[in-house]
């Protein structure tokens, strides 16, 4: 019979394909009796957790153990969906990048549940006392840096800020920024609205505050991402001589708007060092050692005057040899 | 039932994908995974079995993923405005969000009952409806439960006798209750009728508009019940969740075997595709394949189905 046929075709097409990812992706029980770790992030679509991903990974490799890196796509529930499949899979520890910092409460309940210390990285959860630590950067100081910078050009800046108010991260961003902007009495912001905190996402939204606002003279997009999706906005309204864009990241890409002059500042966030932070802190955990709860990652201003010196030293810290283990 | 020979390949798929994902992952046959993965696709499936009796009517609702935002956001502003300290203010919030889905259904339904507008565009346009006014609620920022509401987080958290989720009871029930509306009545033999060919239903004398409008509530109703067992799981309504949930229940449907120009499609097989996608996102998962290679092995398994489905009708 002929759709028995077909079913037997794809059946084996299956096979084949799967056990083709098997060989490239080497299942972790083939290599050795190494540890098996795991992280979920919001998303992968962001060079962001890429280089955080390299920093972490870097770590655990050096120590012999093996991560697993998955993509909620923005997703709550495939974000929970994927951590439970991590614990019960048998991980001895999961970082997580929440989506929804409240949301993830119940993920978190079934990793003490089940004994699995969760890291928390990049961006905060409201439920800390669920989570062995916190890494991340200084985003209220992200925030703060970005408004300083603004206010040295543009000391009475209309400005309208691109949020994503669902990462506490974010939400911290915007606060410092506002924070900051307060001590500048011709400084205001016009609006507060949703850029997705993407390229994609920015775009449209900054059309249409250009639209709204004629006399805005800056933003605060609250990535890099949405920056350079602010950036093609205004470039395509002729309006990037008039409006400076300041962010906080730090991405190739973002520094690479800053050399072009189309960029004013990124406060930068180093992720390969949070990955690596995390990393160690949970295996210091394993060791049996305290672990402070809150720990921030320094973050730095980049303008045109030190764009090609930060870059220089992004380079180094990529191609750094990892510590030895243990050390 | 009109015939159960088509879900012999999706059983067969699915011990096919368990046994194969088994290499990788000892443990995943075990029954905790095993319950693990029944409460993973509940959510999916519910949206799944409505949306089977949309397209097997020769509908389609693109407006789920957004209403079950939508739903969320209502039946937690229900729940938390009320300012009561108890529980049971959680029956109020249940039955408002599911009137507002059902609100939703019954205006796709009427639309595509009454006009000549494709069920498509309908849906596309409630869908940035019911989006919009689920951002509508709090600024678009997530909506916590309090703790004290134990009832709502327990819909989505609670085992019963701590082994059986809650929403895997409710996905159970639903099953059979769409199940039996589909095979055993003549409503469901309608359904059948008017997605093998429209015409010939309508000079038969089948109600058509009044069974156009009931697929489109029933499909919405049951988007309302996942959209608060997601937010329950979430222990909060998320304004911006839900994106792309229409997709990921279109797939279960198709793998199905529920044929995309309508009359052909069952509920079993329409649980077993929610079945394989649950078990595709698990296993792929815990096998540890990298997450660009996911999406392409799912790709394959659904255009691989369909492939069979097409083959089916020839």
């Amino acid at each position: 019979m002929k759709t028995r046929g077909v079913a037997a075709a794809i059946g084996v097409l299956l096979v084949l394909g799967m056990s083709g990812c098997g060989k490239q992706q080497a299942a972790p029980e083939e290599k050795g009796k190494g540890r098996l770790f795991g992280v979920v992030y919001q998303t992968m679509n962001n060079p962001f957790f890429v280089d955080l991903n390299d920093g972490m990974k870097q770590v655990i490799e050096a120590h012999g153990d093996q991560l697993i890196t998955l993509d909620s796509q923005f997703n709550s529930l495939k974000q929970k969906n994927d951590i439970s499949d991590l614990m019960l899979k048998g991980v001895s520890g999961v970082f997580i990048n929440p989506v929804n910092w409240e949301g993830i409460k119940g993920s978190l309940l079934q990793g003490k549940e089940k004994g699995v210390p969760c890291v928390v990285i990049d961006a905060p959860v409201k439920d800390e006392d669920l989570v062995l630590c916190q890494v991340a950067s200084d985003n209220v100081e992200a925030g703060r840096l970005a408004a300083r910078a603004l206010a040295q050009v543009k000391p009475d800046a209309k400005v309208v800020i691109l949020h994503l108010s669902v990462n506490k991260a974010c939400i911290d961003r915007v606060a410092g920024f506002q924070e900051e902007a307060a001590k500048y009495p011709d400084m205001k912001i016009l609006d507060i609205q949703e850029g997705k905190g993407s390229t994609e996402g920015a775009r449209p939204v900054m059309r249409d505050l250009l639209g709204r606002f004629p006399e805005l003279t800056a933003v605060f997009p609250i990535n890099d991402p949405s920056a350079l999706g602010a950036i093609s906005a205004l470039e395509s309204a002729g309006k990037l001589n008039d409006v400076t864009v300041v962010t906080v990241d730090g991405s190739a890409e973002g520094v690479g708007a800053i050399k072009a002059g189309k960029l004013h500042s990124t406060s930068a966030q180093s992720p390969r060092e949070i990955g690596r932070v995390a990393a160690e802190k949970l295996y210091e955990h394993l060791e049996g050692k305290p672990v402070e709860k809150d720990i921030k990652i320094p973050v730095e201003l980049v303008t045109k005057e030190n764009a090609d010196a930060y870059l220089q030293k992004r380079e180094s810290a990529a191609s750094a040899v990892p510590a030895a283990p243990g050390a | 039932m009109r015939t159960t020979r088509h879900l012999v390949p999706l059983v067969g798929a699915i011990v096919v994908l368990l046994l194969l994902f088994r290499l990788w992952v000892p443990n995943l046959l075990s029954p905790e995974n095993l319950i693990d993965l029944t409460q993973q696709i509940s959510v999916n499936a519910i949206i799944a079995f409505g949306m089977t009796l949309v397209i097997l009517t020769g509908g389609i609702d693109l407006s789920v993923g957004a209403v079950l935002a939508l739903v969320g956001t209502a039946s937690v502003f229900v729940l938390t405005s009320s300012g009561g300290q108890s529980p049971w203010w959680a029956i109020p919030a249940m039955l408002a969000g599911v009137a507002v889905a059902a609100l939703f259904g019954a205006f796709n339904g009427i639309f595509a009952a009454k006009t000549k507008i494709p069920p498509f565009i309908i849906t596309l346009a409630t869908m940035l409806i019911a989006r919009g006014a689920a951002l509508g609620f709090n600024e678009g920022r997530p909506m916590p439960i309090p703790d004290h509401q134990t009832i709502f987080l327990g819909l989505g958290n609670g085992r019963i006798a701590g082994v059986l989720p809650v929403p895997v009871l409710v996905m159970l029930i639903a099953f059979v209750l769409t199940a039996v509306l589909l095979h055993y009545t003549k409503i469901g033999r309608h359904f059948y009728g008017i997605g093998g060919s429209f015409e010939a239903a309508r000079l038969s004398g089948i109600p058509v508009g009044r069974n156009t409008v009931l697929v489109y509530i029933v499909c919405a109703a049951l988007t309302g019940i996942a959209g608060m067992i997601n937010t329950s799981q979430l222990y909060s309504a998320e304004p911006s969740s839900g994106a792309g949930f229409e997709l990921n229940a279109i797939a279960a449907v198709v793998v199905g075997g529920t044929s995309f120009s309508g009359g052909i499609g069952t509920m079993p097989g329409t649980l077993l595709g929610a079945i394989i996608i649950g078990i595709l996102d698990k296993g792929l998962n815990q096998a540890g394949v990298h997450f660009s290679l996911q999406y392409v092995v799912k790709g394959l398994v659904i255009l691989g189905a369909v492939f069979i489905d097409v083959l089916r009708r020839k």
